[in-house]
């Protein structure tokens, strides 16, 4: 897991969430959901702060913490109305409008008013908006998260070949060995790679759905974001 | 686990191609994605022929079943409908060669050619109804033009997810009169600029805001657009008496010609006698 970003800070993985999600729990969703919504959304909150206001990787994390504490307090995950948006996009505005406060609160206090931009990082150098770094990041969020999922299954399924197929086959880097070098690597046939990939592939999709499904109001929303998420 | 940009797309579409194991189709390409769903096309193996392959994002066949039973020459054949093992649902239709409609009348069209095509469309329309099926997206997009002038209706009986609004009724639920309003889209859509003010007509009573105040069913609109290509008054318009004295002129300009002609030879006879 990347340090940078991980929940909690680099020592400290997952625990510090767990104040908030109880807090959301309260508010009428069930704890499960909640801990779907922090594990997959930490991440594209951090990046889409530290584009969109300048912010280094320790203010962005304080930053992206703290609106998910606050957003508990509010009540925010039980006023949300799939009416009106999809949760991604309700969550990136209310984001950015907790993070436009904060940045003005701590200017006024530095500044008196003025506006200050923090040094322009690595992260502010990139070319895509904000916007789209937090669905890029989003979507990024959601693989790796249902590839844990794939990598556990396989681990408990007794399916460990599946998975170092696919592992070596779908994750890998550049250039992909053939099926015909993965059969003789692995001392299986051709075919049964061609199975294994298509098993492993038909499964990571369902568990994608089923993160997804966690986060969202209904299957017309699940629907609708799946297609953001599929090319 | 970390995911490179390229990891991650390769991803996004390996775990979306329709899993085919067990079935008798090969995967051969993606043809296009509408309403619920993407069309792929396939090659059956057993046949040896090739088809498009509809995946749906769930597991409900929509309306396929319903569909595959009408038969019309302009509504694609279904020949097969299933589940694939990762729970979706798909059906094999005829592959369709052809212009979507929309770029076949950017070509230069007769007015006759334009409205042989949107009639064709009706009568499939008018059919599904009959039978209790309703179209629910159409649209151009939607609309096949093959190159012998076969007129196919794609894409039946899914909500449109974001569909174009110009072509969507703007009542939430969907009825028969949605797909009148839809039909009277594509008939302005179709029609030249400025169109025959009987045919605007036409296209804004079946498009009108109140579905009760639309056709009453895709047979009257087929019949007003008949009456019209017949140089009949259309039901939609109530025409100024100037455009009717200028309709009954041209409904009849060889009878009116020969009696004119008549009338101008007994004159100069009545004159060549009394001289």
């Amino acid at each position: 897991m990347d340090s940078d970003t991980a929940i909690g800070g680099p020592h400290d993985q997952f625990p510090s969430t767990q104040r908030w999600l109880l807090g959301a729990a309260a508010s009428g969703l069930p704890n499960e959901a909640l801990e779907r919504v922090a594990a997959l959304y930490w991440k594209p909150v951090y990046r889409f702060i530290r584009l969109k206001f300048r912010k280094d990787s320790e203010d962005a994390k304080d930053l992206t913490q703290g609106f998910f504490a606050s957003a508990l307090e509010r009540e925010f995950f039980a006023r949300f109305d799939p009416a009106k948006a999809s949760f991604r996009t309700y969550l990136r505005m209310a984001v950015e409008r907790f993070a436009a406060n904060a940045h003005a609160a701590e200017n006024r206090q530095k500044r008196g008013g003025g506006v200050e931009f923090e040094p322009i990082g690595e992260e502010a150098a990139a070319t895509e908006s904000p916007e789209a770094a937090f669905d890029r990041e989003w979507q990024r969020q959601l693989f790796a998260l249902a590839l844990d999922d794939l990598r556990a299954f396989c681990d408990s399924a007794g399916k460990r070949l599946q998975w170092l197929i696919f592992e070596a086959y779908d994750l890998e880097e550049g250039d992909r060995s053939s099926y015909a070098a993965l059969a003789q690597r692995y001392g299986i046939a051709e075919t049964s790679v061609t199975n294994y990939l298509a098993w492993a592939r038909r499964t990571l999709r369902g568990l994608v759905m089923e993160r997804m499904r966690g986060v969202t109001s209904g299957e017309r929303e699940l629907r609708e974001e799946m297609r953001r998420v599929w090319i | 686990m970390d995911l490179s940009d390229s990891v991650l797309d390769h991803l996004r579409v390996v775990a979306a191609l329709p899993d085919l194991t067990g079935t008798r189709y090969e995967l051969e390409g993606e043809i296009g994605r509408g309403g619920m769903g993407v069309v792929y096309r396939a090659r059956d193996r057993q046949l040896g022929r090739r088809v498009a392959l509809k995946v749906l994002d769930s597991a409900l066949a929509g309306e396929a079943p319903l569909i595959a039973r009408l038969e019309h020459p302009a509504i694609v054949p279904i020949y097969e409908a299933g589940t694939l093992p990762d729970g979706r649902a798909y059906y094999a239709m005829k592959l369709v060669a052809g212009t979507r409609l929309d770029w076949y009348v950017a070509k230069s069209l007769s007015l006759a050619e334009r409205l042989r095509v949107v009639r064709r469309v009706g009568e499939a329309l008018a059919l599904a109804h009959s039978r209790g099926a309703i179209h629910r997206d159409l649209k151009p997009q939607n609309v096949m033009v093959g190159e012998f002038g076969e007129v196919y209706v794609m894409d039946w009986g899914v909500e449109a997810v974001a569909g174009t609004p110009a072509f969507r009724a703007p009542e939430p639920s969907l009825d028969e009169r949605s797909d009148i309003y839809a039909l009277g889209a594509l008939l302005e859509f179709v029609l030249p600029a400025p169109p025959p003010p009987a045919l605007g007509a036409i296209a804004r009573k079946a498009m009108n805001a109140d579905r009760s105040l639309r056709y009453p069913d895709v047979t009257a609109w087929l019949a007003d657009i008949e009456r019209f290509q017949e140089g009949l008054a259309v039901e939609a318009w109530r025409e100024p008496p100037l455009h009717k004295v200028r309709r009954f002129w041209s409904r009849n300009a060889l009878l009116l010609w020969l009696l004119t002609a008549y009338a101008a030879v007994k004159f100069l006879l009545f004159f060549w006698g009394r001289r």
